[in-house]
């Protein structure tokens, strides 16, 4: 993977300061992104104690010993990073980044770190390093590919995980990531966007005219049914700026005969606590898994997004029971089984324009979603181009790790953490981008629009809502290849 | 000059060779065991082991990254390691001197590639030096460590060259001996307490990170309880 630096000029737009100095000065933490007004007396201190009570309480220990026993500092994770890629900032290596945290915690939790550090008075944690750390470790779009180059097998993603988890205990933790936790967890409405219930009805209701209308089926969303196969649960933010999405997967499972639900207590699947804290994922999780055991559901399903899979596929063992926990799985599982199984028949012709697909690094990097979609696209679209590299070696979107939600960062997405992206998109030619990712698809939405790249970014089930045939109720091509 | 001589490669020796392997071996089953520790207190005990063992094998055999990113710089690793590896293991002279001290001896490499191997070690460490300093992103990341290490890797290889290959004075190759052989021994003993312990350590690398992902099982109050958080909005 190589991109281009970026100019004097980009860089000053993509790092320009968005808050003002005075506010800056109070809170004693120049970043881009907005914190709440926080404890700002002795971070060092109270850091230590968060870093303390985490490794207490948690199994990264371990990994930190091995981490600081093998590191040789070769440098060979920076051509995999899109972030350093753009900047050729040497601070963005992710190596470099890494070392913030390993740093501290070799000099105050290992004995030799100690002794050394007494004896010269020098090396402890300054505000001037947490300042750097809140930096930096919300530069990394957590895409985990510099993982992949390490020679000696350093996690940087996970350095930079646990880093944002110990800076949010105390306070520094963006302030976009933590309001719509908070209204998730804690508010009335239950969900990141703040949707009620009766606007989700609502909107709903509006979709299955839509669908009726369009395709002559009586397509509906089932609420609130108890004992399904699949408690199905997108990220909440579909409700508002994914219709087609939405429609193409009741279609679906319309199509296939799926039984099927959405619940009215808990409709959002987005999990921040991946992005900044261990707490908050285990939150979120339980509250999700609480909801499968309400409507005695067989199996918890997740729509078109990348890190409520992730967090729900791999966290729901861990804090729900393990073995004996339901089972999770990505709607493009789904609709690959009903594909093979010859209970979705697609229409080849519908889709004619090139078609390219993004690989969200969340269900890509560890290799659980790769091939599916790829069948899936293949079974009804002629122009299939493909980027490269992709999979698991795919690259990042430039809105990972929660990125995305923080507006104020946009010029910062889409002119340093997605330029790669943007120079692969550029490269197919593509006219459609399928992202099945609502992370992915908002970043490249502003991504193609920033960086002037003539393509439409969709999920795949918006594609198959075009494609697919109901038995005895023929597609209206025309009509619904003329909405695309 | 003899007597110093027969203290380095004696007793010296023996007590810097047993530090690396006490050492070596201490910082190798203190990983397992804290491995281990971790994935019983892991609430998902699924672990993609074919994964890790594959990630292992590719990195400990690094035939087809090498040629993937930075090629030159990977291939000069990779040779460097080669006879960085073979070369104090399997040359016959270093065998001979086991054989007279405990009497066991193995295959020995022979005496061309041996030879050959240890200049290419040579030139790759300078390489890898120069092209620590020569790069602004790996200068930095480094340490002290990581600029002499490369350097004082040199010493026995150059010395035990020479001593090998040169008609020298007796004077001469005892000291040159005497630098081979110390140098060696502060090697082993530097060995696991700085960041060649990724000898050992490496294989257990890719199971590591695997099981770091997987989390304890409710530590959420637990943790909120250490840090009085018990009340705190989120």
């Amino acid at each position: 993977m190589r991109t281009n630096i970026i100019t004097a000029e980009e860089s000053a737009k993509a790092f320009k300061p968005t808050k003002k100095p005075d506010v800056i000065k109070k809170q004693k933490l120049d970043v881009r992104y907005h914190v709440e007004d926080c404890d700002i007396h002795d971070r060092p201190r109270r850091f230590l104690a968060a870093f303390a009570a985490i490794l207490k309480h948690t199994n990264y220990r371990f990994a930190l010993e091995h981490f600081i026993r093998v590191s040789t500092k070769c440098s060979r994770c920076a051509v995999q990073c899109p972030v350093y890629q753009a900047t050729g900032d040497d601070r963005d290596i992710p190596c470099y980044r890494s070392e913030l945290l390993l740093s501290v915690y070799r000099r105050h939790f290992t004995v030799a770190g100690s002794i050394r550090g007494r004896l010269t008075g020098s090396g402890h944690l300054t505000d001037a390093k947490i300042e750097e750390m809140a930096e930096h470790f919300w530069n990394c779009t957590a895409c985990r590919r510099c993982t992949l180059e390490c020679p000696v097998g350093i996690d940087h993603a996970l350095i930079t995980h646990l880093g944002r988890f110990i800076l949010s205990e105390i306070g520094i933790a963006p302030r976009a990531l933590v309001v719509s936790t908070r209204e998730q967890l804690e508010g009335k409405t239950g969900n990141t966007s703040a949707i009620p219930v009766p606007a989700l009805k609502d909107t709903l209701e509006f979709l299955e005219e839509d669908m009726k209308e369009e395709k002559g089926v009586d397509i509906t969303f089932p609420l609130d049914q108890e004992n399904c196969e699949y408690l199905f649960t997108p990220a909440v933010s579909d409700f508002l700026m994914e219709a087609e999405t939405l429609m193409g997967i009741a279609a679906v499972f319309k199509a296939t005969g799926g039984s099927w639900t959405i619940s009215t207590q808990n409709y959002d699947a987005i999990n921040y606590g991946l992005f900044y804290s261990d707490r908050i994922l285990e939150r979120v999780i339980r509250r999700l898994y609480a909801e499968s055991d309400r409507l005695k559901a067989k199996s918890l399903l997740i729509g078109e997004c990348g890190h409520a899979s992730r967090t729900a596929k791999y966290y729901v063992p861990v804090h729900c029971g393990g073995d004996k926990a339901r089972p999770v799985f990505h709607i493009m599982e789904y609709t690959y089984r009903m594909l093979r199984e010859g209970k979705l028949k697609l229409d080849p012709n519908v889709v004619t324009e090139t078609v390219t697909y993004h690989d969200p690094c969340n269900i890509a990097r560890q290799g659980w979603i790769v091939d599916q979609p790829r069948h899936i696209i293949n079974a009804f679209c002629k122009n299939f181009v493909e980027m490269t590299p992709r999979g698991k070696e795919n690259i990042c979107c430039g809105g990972g790790g929660g990125t995305v939600s923080i507006d104020e960062v946009r010029p910062y997405r889409t002119l340093v953490g997605g330029k790669a992206k943007a120079d692969q998109i550029r490269a197919t030619g593509a006219k459609y981008l399928i992202a099945p990712c609502a992370n992915c698809k908002k970043q490249l939405r502003e991504l193609v629009e920033d960086q002037k790249i003539d393509c439409e970014v969709v999920g795949l089930h918006d594609l198959i809502y075009k494609a697919i045939i109901f038995d005895g109720a023929p597609t209206d091509n025309q009509n619904s290849a003329g909405k695309g | 000059m003899q007597e110093i001589l027969d203290f380095t490669g004696g007793p010296l020796f023996r007590l810097s060779f047993l530090i690396m392997l006490l050492g070596l071996a201490r910082i190798f089953f203190l990983d397992i065991y804290n491995a281990v520790e971790a994935y019983k207190k892991a609430g998902d005990k699924k672990l993609a082991w074919g994964d890790a063992v594959k990630k292992t094998l590719r990195w400990m055999f690094p035939v087809k990254s090498a040629f993937t990113q930075r090629p030159i710089y990977s291939v000069i690793s990779i040779l460097f390691h080669i006879g960085l590896i073979l070369v104090p293991i399997f040359l016959l002279a270093h065998i001979q001197l086991w054989k007279d001290g405990i009497g066991i001896s193995w295959w020995h490499l022979p005496p061309f590639w041996a030879d050959f191997l240890t200049l290419l070690t040579v030139s790759g460490a300078l390489a890898l030096f120069i092209g620590r300093i020569g790069s602004k992103g790996a200068r930095i990341l480094s340490r002290k460590q990581d600029y002499l290490w490369p350097l004082f890797l040199l010493v026995p290889f150059v010395t035990g060259y020479l001593c090998a290959n040169t008609i020298i004075s007796p004077g001469t190759y005892q000291f040159l001996m005497l630098v081979h052989i110390l140098s060696g021994n502060i090697i082993f003993i530097l060995l696991p307490f700085t960041k060649i312990a990724h000898c050992v350590l490496i294989p257990l690398s890719q199971f590591i990170i695997a099981l770091a992902w997987k989390f304890p099982a409710r530590v959420d109050e637990k943790i909120c309880t250490s840090l009085n958080k018990k009340e705190a909005q989120v």
